[in-house]
C-alpha cells in the first residue's frame, strides 16, 4: 500500500493522461490490482498540448504538489503535438524556476496501455519528490 | 458547397442540474469505497440535483434511474461513477440519448480501476469523492453537442492508372461511387505493362492489364482522364475540388490504335479525354495511386552506362519478352549470344550510410524493394528453362522470396542450376571489362560468402542489375495536397497498423506502391483496402465527425493569429475578415472538418478565446479546483490536517 | 453480444484475429450486419498476445485493443466467442454456418468481469496464455485485455468446490451450462482463421521439446510483454537472467523434411524485433541470430534490421543442425558456419525457435473451400484480387491465405471486406454500375 499516511491538502499529484495511451494504462494498473498512493488523480486528455503554461503554474498555486504528463510519446495520434508540447514545457520550467518551484514537480513521460511497471515507477517517484519538497504554496 | 453545421446552439443560459449515479459494482467498488457516504457528500456539491446509488449501474434498472430523472426534468447533466469509461461510457451516453437528453452532457468518474482496485479504506472513499466532485465540476458547464455532419459527394478521384488505381476505381464504381481516374500518360497499366510473366504465379502481364483496363473503359461510372494531371487542389473531406489539365506532350505516337489496344511496355491506350482542356472535378474522396519509379543506376555503378552489356532487370524483362524463338541453346539478345550472365541484386536498394554513395540530392535508398529478388529468380528460371546453354549467376545479399509460392521459385532455381553467390553489403561485386581473349566482354569479381569468403571471378556476356523501386516523382502533389512523406520518400500512412491506407487528412487514401514497394497482388490488396475505407466514408452521403473540435469566441478573439501558427493541421484554423457590430475585423475561424481537436491552438491564445468543445480549459480548471477543495471531504490519514479548507 | 440460436446477417467472418476484426469493421462501417465467429474465449488472435510489434515497436495491446473494442461495441457486429464451427455450407441462397458454442459455465449476460471468482478459486494450473510459465485459476478472465471481459471456467480442472459461485456478486456461475448449437445464415463469408506455430515435439534435431530452456517465439513474446508471466525476461528452468540468447531461424520452415517447405515470412522480423527488445531489457546479454537469409522486405523493415545490427546484435549466417542440452541449463547449438569455420557449436543460456507457421484451420469436412499445396486457403486471383477463393461469395483474409505480418494482414482484411461488399451489392439487385447509369448524365 502507498504512502497516503501523512497526506496533506498540498501533496496531490495530477496525472494528465492521454485518452489513447496513458489513461487505459492507468486502467490496466487497476485491473492488475496494483496499489499506489491515493493522492494521485488521473485526468483524461486528448492531447496535453492543449494546456498553456499558465495552467501548470495555476495548478501549483492551487496546491497541486506534482504533475506528470503521461503522453503517448512517439505513438501520439496528433502529428507534431509531442514536439510542440515538449517545447512548451521548456518554457514552463523557466517560469517555475522564476517562481522558485522545483522543476522536478513537473514531468513528461510516455506510458502505453499496459506499461504497469512504468506507471507505478513514475507515480512513486513523483510521490517521493513531492514528499521531499515543501508544499508549493504556503497555507493562507 | 456545404459547411459543417452544428445542429443546436449551446444553451448556455440553462441552469445546470447534475445527476450523480454511483455504482456498487456488486462489491467491487463498495468493498473499498463507502458508496453511501460518497452519495451523501455529493448531495452537498453545488449544481448537484440528485445523487443516487445502485448495485449495478450498467444494468437495466441502473440505467432506468438516469432515464427517469432526465424524463422528469430533475436533471440535465449526468455523472456516472463506476468502472473504466472504456467499458460503459457508451452505455450511459446512449441511455441519455434514449431518454431524450444530449449524450455529450455526460461525464464519467472512474472509481473502480482508478480507485477501489488500487486504494483501500478511507483514502479510497475520499479519492472517489473528490473524483466525482471533479466530474460534476466539469459536467456543470458541458454544453449540448451534435456530431459534425459534412455532406459528402458520392464521387472519387483516383490519381494514377496503374493496377492500384484501376483496382481502386473498379471497386469504388462497382459500389455505385462515380469515379474520375486521372493518369498522366496516355496509357492505363503502369509498371505491370513493363513486365511479361508475373512471379510467382506466371500470369500474363498483358492479360492482367487489359482485363482491368477493359472493365474500366466499359464502366459507365468511370471517366478516364488520360494524359492529364492534377494541377490545383482545395477543400476538405466530402468536398474536395481538383483542377485537372492535359499534360503537354502526353499523347500516343501516331499509328497506335485505341481504345483498348495493349502496347507492350506502355499499357492500354486510352481515348483522349472528351473535355480536351482543363476541367474541374468536385469530389468526396481522393485515392492516391501514383506508383513507383524504377531506380536508374548512376553512370559507372556496376559498369552501367559505360558498358553496353550492363542492363537493368526491367530492361532485360522487356528485351527477352516471353523468350519466343529462344527455345534450346543459348539466349540471344540483340543478336549477341549470351553464354553466361550475372544478375546482381539490391542495386539502388538496401543502401547503407557510410558504405553506399548518396545520389546527387543526398538521398540513399535504405529500403528493400521487395519484388526484385523474386523477379530476378523468376527471370533466371525462365532463361535457364528456355536456354539451357546460358549459365546464370545470381549475386545476392539475402534472398527474399518471402511470399506464397516464392520460396518454391528459389528452390526451382537451384534445380535449374542457377549459381548463387552471396556478397556482403560492404563487398559489392566489381564489374570490369573481360580479359582480352577470355571470350567474354565482362568479368564480375565477387567475394562469395557461400564458399567461405573465396574471391571468385566470373566471365560473363551480360550483367543485369536488379534495380529497385523508388518513389514516383510526385513532389507537386505532395506540395499541393500537403501529403506526409517518410524518411524513405514514399508517401507516409497515418499508422502502419491502425490506419495503413489513410493519411492524417481525412478523405485522402493511399493505394499501392506510392506508399512502399509491393508486388502486384499486394498492390491490389492495398487498393481494395483504400477503396473500402472510401466507400465506408461515402456510404451515408455525409461524414460524421467528432464534435470535439476547436471553436473561437469571436467576441474575445483579437486576431493575433497565434493559433494559426500553432495549428498542427495547417488550414484548420485561419484568420479571416468578418463583420462584427458593423465593423470589419480580423478574427480566427475554425474549419471543423479539418480540425483534429488536439488543442494546440488553445494553449497559445493570449485572449483565451479558443476552446475544444467538450474539453475546455475552464472545465479542466474546474476539475482541478474540485480535486484540491476540501469542501466534500477533509483528507484522511494519520497526520492531521495542516491547513483548513 | 446478443446471440440467439438462429441468426441472420449480411456477412459472417470466421476467426476473430486482427484480420477478422478488420474485415468485420470495414463491413459494419458500410452498414452491413456482420457476425464474427471465434473459437477462442476472446477475440484478438495472436496479435493481442504479442509484446511489441515491428517495425514501429509500438505495444501490441495498444493497437489491438482499440480494434477489439470497436468491434465489440459496434452496433452492426455480433461476436460469437468460444465456438466450434461444424460446417460452413454455401448454396444459392448464401452461406450457412453451423456451430456449437462451448459452455463457459458462466452466464455472460450477468458476469461483470470483476474476477472475484478467480481470486477465490483454489485450483492453480499452468497458464498457456503466459507461455505456460505462470499459473492461472480454474475459473478466470482468459487474460488481462481479453474481450469479452467475462469469466471462463475450465471443467477439466475445476473441483466443484463452489467457492466461485459463493463469491460471485451477480450469481453468474452456471455449473450446469450445456454446449449450445447455433446456426448463422449470411449472404457472404470471410475466412480469417489465421495460424498456429508448428510444434517442436516430433523434431528430434531440436530435442522434441525435452531440452530445458528451448522455447518458441510466442513464449518469448510473453516473456517480453510488460504484463508477462515474470514481468521480465528470465530463463524458465531456473529463473536465471540469461546472458546469452540465441535465435534459430527457419526452425521448421524452408525445409520440406520438417513439413514446411515455404517461408513463414514474419519470423525473421520478429526475431530481429525480439532481439532489439531483449537488448533493451537485458543490456548486458549477447544475442545471436542464426539465419539463412534475413527477410526484411516490408516498409521500414530493412532499416529496422540495419538498426539491430548497429545495436550489436550478432547475425550468424548458418543453418542450425541440432540442439543439445549443455552444462548447467545451457543449450548447445550445433551449426555449419558458412563464412569460415565449418561445423561448429556454441552454448547459449536460452534458445528461441522461430517455428514454422501452419494454417489455423483445416477446412476438410467443414468447408468445401480449395486449398493450396501448402494447406492454406487458395486464392484464385492472386494478382488482381488475392482475397477471392474458389467458392463464390466466400473470401479469405490474413494468414488464413498464407503467412503475413500484421500490416499485410490488415490490408488484406480491408480488401476482403471490399470484395465481400461488392458481392453483396451485386446480389442486392443493384447490378454493378446500375446506380451510376442514372447519375452519369450530370
Ligand atoms: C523489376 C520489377 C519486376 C517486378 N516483377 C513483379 C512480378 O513478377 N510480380 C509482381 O506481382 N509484381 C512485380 N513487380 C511489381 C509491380 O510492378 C508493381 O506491384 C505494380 O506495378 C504497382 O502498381 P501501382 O499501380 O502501385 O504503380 P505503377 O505501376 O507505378 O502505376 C502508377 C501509375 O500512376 C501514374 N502516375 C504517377 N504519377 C501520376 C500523377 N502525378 N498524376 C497522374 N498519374 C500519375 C503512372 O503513370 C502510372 O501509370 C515488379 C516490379 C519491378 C520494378
Ligand atoms: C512470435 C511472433 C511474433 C510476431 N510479431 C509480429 C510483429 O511484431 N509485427 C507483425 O507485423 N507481425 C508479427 N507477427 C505476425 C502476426 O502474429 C500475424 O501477422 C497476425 O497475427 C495475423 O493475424 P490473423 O488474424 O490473420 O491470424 P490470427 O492472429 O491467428 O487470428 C486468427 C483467429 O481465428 C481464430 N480461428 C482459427 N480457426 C478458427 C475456426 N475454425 N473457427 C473460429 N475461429 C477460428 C483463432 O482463434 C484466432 O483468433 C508475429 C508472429 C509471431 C508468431
Ligand atoms: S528484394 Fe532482394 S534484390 Fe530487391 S532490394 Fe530486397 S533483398 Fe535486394
Ligand atoms: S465473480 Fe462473477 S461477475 Fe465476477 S468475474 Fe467471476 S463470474 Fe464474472
Ligand atoms: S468451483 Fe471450480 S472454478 Fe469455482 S472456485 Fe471451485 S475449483 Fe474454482
Ligand atoms: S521469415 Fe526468415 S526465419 Fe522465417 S522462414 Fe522465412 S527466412 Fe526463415
Amino acid at each position: 500500500m502507498g504512502s497516503q499516511t501523512g497526506a496533506t491538502a498540498q501533496d496531490k499529484i495530477l496525472l494528465l493522461a492521454t485518452e489513447s495511451c496513458a489513461y487505459p494504462g492507468a486502467d490496466s494498473v487497476g485491473q492488475a490490482h496494483a496499489s499506489y498512493p491515493a493522492n494521485v488523480y488521473v485526468l483524461k486528455v486528448k492531447a496535453p498540448v492543449l494546456f498553456p503554461e499558465k495552467f501548470y503554474l495555476d495548478c501549483f498555486r492551487k496546491g497541486i504538489g506534482g504533475i506528470i504528463i503521461m503522453s503517448c510519446g512517439e505513438e501520439c495520434p496528433y502529428e507534431g503535438a509531442y514536439k510542440a508540447m515538449a517545447k512548451r514545457l521548456d518554457r514552463v520550467y523557466e517560469l517555475m524556476k522564476e517562481e522558485g518551484l522545483d522543476i522536478r514537480r513537473l514531468r513528461l513521460t510516455a506510458i502505453c496501455t499496459v506499461c504497469n511497471r512504468a506507471f507505478l515507477n513514475e507515480v512513486n517517484q513523483m510521490n517521493q519528490i513531492v514528499h521531499e519538497l515543501s508544499p508549493p504554496v504556503q497555507a493562507p | 458547397m456545404s459547411e459543417p453545421q452544428r445542429a443546436k446552439a449551446p444553451d448556455a443560459g440553462e441552469q445546470a442540474k447534475v445527476g450523480v449515479y454511483i455504482c456498487y459494482c456488486g462489491g467491487n467498488i463498495s468493498d473499498h469505497v463507502d458508496v453511501e457516504k460518497v452519495r451523501e457528500r455529493m448531495e452537498t456539491v453545488p449544481g448537484v440535483a440528485v445523487a443516487r446509488t445502485n448495485m449495478f449501474m450498467c444494468s437495466d434498472p441502473g440505467q432506468e434511474l438516469i432515464m427517469e430523472d432526465l424524463r422528469q426534468g430533475r436533471i440535465n447533466r449526468v455523472v456516472v461513477a463506476s468502472c473504466a469509461p472504456s467499458l460503459h461510457e457508451s452505455t450511459f451516453r446512449s441511455a441519455i440519448a434514449r431518454a431524450g437528453g444530449n449524450p455529450y452532457q455526460y461525464e464519467h468518474a472512474n472509481i473502480r480501476e482508478q480507485v477501489s482496485w488500487v486504494h483501500h479504506g478511507q483514502a479510497a472513499t475520499d479519492k472517489a469523492s473528490r473524483l466525482i466532485a471533479a466530474a460534476t465540476g466539469k459536467a456543470r458547464t458541458l454544453t449540448p453537442l451534435e456530431p459534425l455532419r459534412v455532406t459528402a459527394r458520392r464521387h472519387a478521384v483516383v490519381i494514377g492508372g496503374g493496377i492500384a488505381g484501376m483496382r481502386a476505381a473498379l471497386d469504388l464504381a462497382d459500389m455505385g461511387v462515380r469515379v474520375a481516374l486521372v493518369e498522366k500518360t496516355p496509357y492505363l497499366g503502369g509498371g505491370v505493362s513493363r513486365l511479361v510473366r508475373l512471379a510467382p504465379t506466371g500470369e500474363d502481364a498483358a492479360h492482367l492489364v487489359t482485363t482491368l483496363a477493359r472493365r474500366i473503359l466499359e464502366h459507365p461510372g468511370i471517366t478516364v482522364h488520360a494524359g492529364s494531371a492534377v494541377t490545383t487542389f482545395g477543400g476538405y473531406v466530402g468536398n474536395f475540388t481538383l483542377g485537372v489539365s492535359p499534360v503537354p506532350g502526353a499523347c500516343a505516337p501516331a499509328g497506335e490504335t485505341w481504345p483498348g489496344g495493349y502496347v507492350p511496355g506502355k499499357g492500354v491506350l486510352v481515348p483522349p479525354s472528351p473535355d480536351g482542356g482543363a476541367i474541374t472535378l468536385e469530389t468526396g474522396v481522393v485515392v492516391l495511386a501514383t506508383g513507383f519509379a524504377s531506380y536508374i543506376p548512376r553512370p559507372g555503378e556496376y559498369g552501367f552506362g559505360e558498358n553496353a552489356e550492363v542492363v537493368t532487370l526491367p530492361d532485360l524483362i522487356q528485351k527477352i519478352g516471353g523468350l519466343e524463338g529462344q527455345r534450346g541453346g543459348t539466349l540471344v539478345i540483340d543478336g549477341r549470344p549470351i553464354r553466361s550472365m550475372a544478375l546482381i541484386h539490391c542495386v539502388g536498394s538496401r543502401q547503407i550510410p557510410g558504405i553506399h554513395e548518396e545520389d546527387a540530392n543526398g538521398h540513399l535508398n535504405e529500403h528493400c524493394s521487395r519484388v526484385c529478388c523474386t523477379s530476378a529468380i523468376n527471370t533466371a528460371n525462365a532463361i535457364r528453362e528456355a536456354c539451357p546453354q546460358t549459365s546464370v549467376y545470381e549475386l545476392y545479399r539475402d534472398i527474399r522470396t518471402y511470399g506464397r509460392g516464392q520460396e518454391e521459385l528459389y528452390a526451382k532455381a537451384s534445380g535449374n542450376r542457377v549459381v548463387f553467390m552471396r556478397f556482403g553489403a560492404d563487398q559489392a561485386p566489381v564489374v570490369q571489362r573481360g580479359a582480352p581473349g577470355s571470350g567474354h566482354p565482362l568479368k564480375v569479381t565477387v567475394t562469395d560468402q557461400l564458399t567461405f569468403g573465396e574471391e571468385l571471378e566470373v566471365p560473363v556476356d551480360l550483367v543485369v542489375l536488379a534495380t529497385g523501386m523508388e518513389p514516383g516523382p510526385v513532389a507537386d502533389l505532395v506540395e499541393m495536397l500537403k501529403l506526409p512523406v517518410g524518411a524513405d520518400r514514399f508517401l507516409l500512412e497515418t499508422h502502419p497498423k491502425l490506419r495503413p491506407v489513410e493519411l492524417p487528412i481525412a478523405g485522402i487514401f493511399l493505394a499501392g506502391t506510392c506508399q512502399a514497394p509491393m508486388d502486384a497482388g499486394e498492390t491490389c490488396n492495398a487498393a481494395s483496402a483504400a477503396a473500402v475505407k472510401a466507400v465506408s466514408l461515402l456510404s451515408k452521403g455525409y461524414v460524421e465527425l467528432d464534435p470535439f473540435v476547436a471553436e473561437v469566441d469571436v467576441r474575445r478573439c483579437t486576431g493575433t493569429g497565434a493559433c494559426v501558427q500553432a495549428c498542427l493541421n495547417p488550414g484548420a484554423i485561419a484568420l479571416e475578415t468578418m463583420d462584427i457590430d458593423g465593423r470589419p475585423v480580423t478574427r480566427a475561424r475554425v474549419t471543423p472538418a479539418l480540425c483534429l481537436g488536439c488543442g494546440a491552438c488553445v494553449a497559445v491564445c493570449p485572449e483565451n478565446a479558443i476552446d475544444i468543445n467538450g474539453w475546455t480549459l475552464a472545465q479542466y480548471e474546474a476539475m482541478v479546483d474540485m480535486i484540491v477543495s476540501d469542501a466534500v471531504c477533509q483528507d484522511s490519514g494519520a497526520v492531521p490536517e495542516t491547513v483548513g479548507a | 453480444m446478443d446471440s440467439s440460436k438462429n441468426a441472420v446477417f449480411d456477412a459472417v467472418v470466421i476467426g476473430g484475429g486482427i484480420a477478422g476484426l478488420q474485415s468485420a469493421l470495414d463491413l459494419a462501417g458500410q452498414g452491413y450486419k456482420t457476425a464474427v465467429v471465434e473459437k477462442d474465449a476472446s477475440i484478438g488472435g495472436k496479435m493481442i498476445r504479442l509484446s511489441k510489434v515491428f517495425p514501429t515497436l509500438d505495444c501490441a495491446s495498444c493497437i489491438t485493443t482499440p480494434k477489439m473494442a470497436a468491434a465489440a461495441h459496434h452496433e452492426n457486429i455480433t461476436l460469437y466467442t468460444w465456438c466450434d464451427v461444424q460446417r460452413v455450407e454455401k448454396d444459392a441462397t448464401g452461406v450457412s454456418v453451423s456451430m456449437i458454442q462451448r459452455p463457459r459455465y458462466v452466464d455472460i449476460d450477468k458476469c461483470i468481469g470483476c474476477r472475484k471468482c478467480e481470486y477465490n478459486c483454489p485450483v492453480l494450473v499452468p497458464d498457456t496464455e503466459q507461455g505456460g510459465f505462470s499459473g492461472r485459476k480454474a475459473i478466470r478472465i482468459p487474460f488481462s485485455n481479453a474481450i469479452p471481459q467475462k469469466a471462463l471456467l475450465d471443467v477439466e480442472n475445476c473441483m466443484l468446490c463452489g467457492k466461485c459461485a459463493d463469491v460471485c456478486p451477480t450469481k453468474a456461475i452456471r455449473y450446469d451450462q450445456k454446449p449450445e448449437p447455433r446456426r448463422i445464415a449470411a449472404k457472404t463469408a470471410i475466412l480469417a482463421t489465421g495460424y498456429e506455430l508448428s510444434s517442436v515435439t516430433g523434431k528430434p534435431q531440436y530435442g522434441n521439446g525435452d531440452i530445458p530452456n528451448v522455447i518458441d517465439s510466442l513464449q518469448m513474446e510473453r516473456l517480453l510483454a510488460p504484463h508477462g508471466p515474470y514481468g521480465r525476461v528470465l530463463r524458465p528452468s531456473d529463473g536465471m537472467i540469461p546472458d546469452s540468447i540465441a535465435y534459430v531461424q527457419c526452425a521448421g520452415s524452408r525445409d520440406a523434411s520438417m513439413g514446411v517447405s515455404y517461408c513463414s515470412r514474419f519470423c525473421c522480423m520478429y526475431a530481429v524485433k525480439q532481439a532489439m527488445l531483449l537488448s533493451g531489457s537485458l543490456p548486458l546479454a549477447d544475442i545471436t541470430i542464426y539465419y539463412m537469409d534475413i527477410r526484411a522486405f516490408g516498409k521500414n523493415y530493412e532499416q529496422f534490421y540495419q538498426n539491430a545490427k548497429a545495436m550489436g546484435i550478432e547475425f550468424v549466417k548458418a543453418k542450425v543442425a541440432s540442439l543439445d542440452a549443455g552444462q548447467g541449463g545451457a543449450v548447445t547449438v550445433r551449426y555449419e558456419d558458412q563464412t569460415g569455420e565449418g561445423a561448429t557449436s556454441r552454448d547459449h543460456d536460452l534458445v528461441v525457435l522461430s517455428m514454422g507457421v501452419l494454417p489455423g484451420f483445416a477446412p476438410g469436412g467443414v468447408c468445401p473451400v480449395g486449398l493450396g499445396p501448402d494447406g492454406f486457403i487458395q486464392s484464385v486471383l492472386p494478382k488482381l484480387s488475392p482475397s477471392v477463393t474458389d467458392l463464390e461469395g466466400v473470401f479469405v483474409a490474413g494468414v488464413a491465405a498464407g503467412p503475413k505480418d500484421i500490416v499485410d494482414t490488415i490490408t488484406e482484411a480491408g480488401a476482403a471486406a471490399m470484395q465481400a461488399a461488392k458481392y453483396l451489392t451485386a446480389l442486392s439487385g443493384k447490378a454493378p454500375g446500375a446506380a451510376n447509369k442514372e447519375s452519369s448524365h450530370e
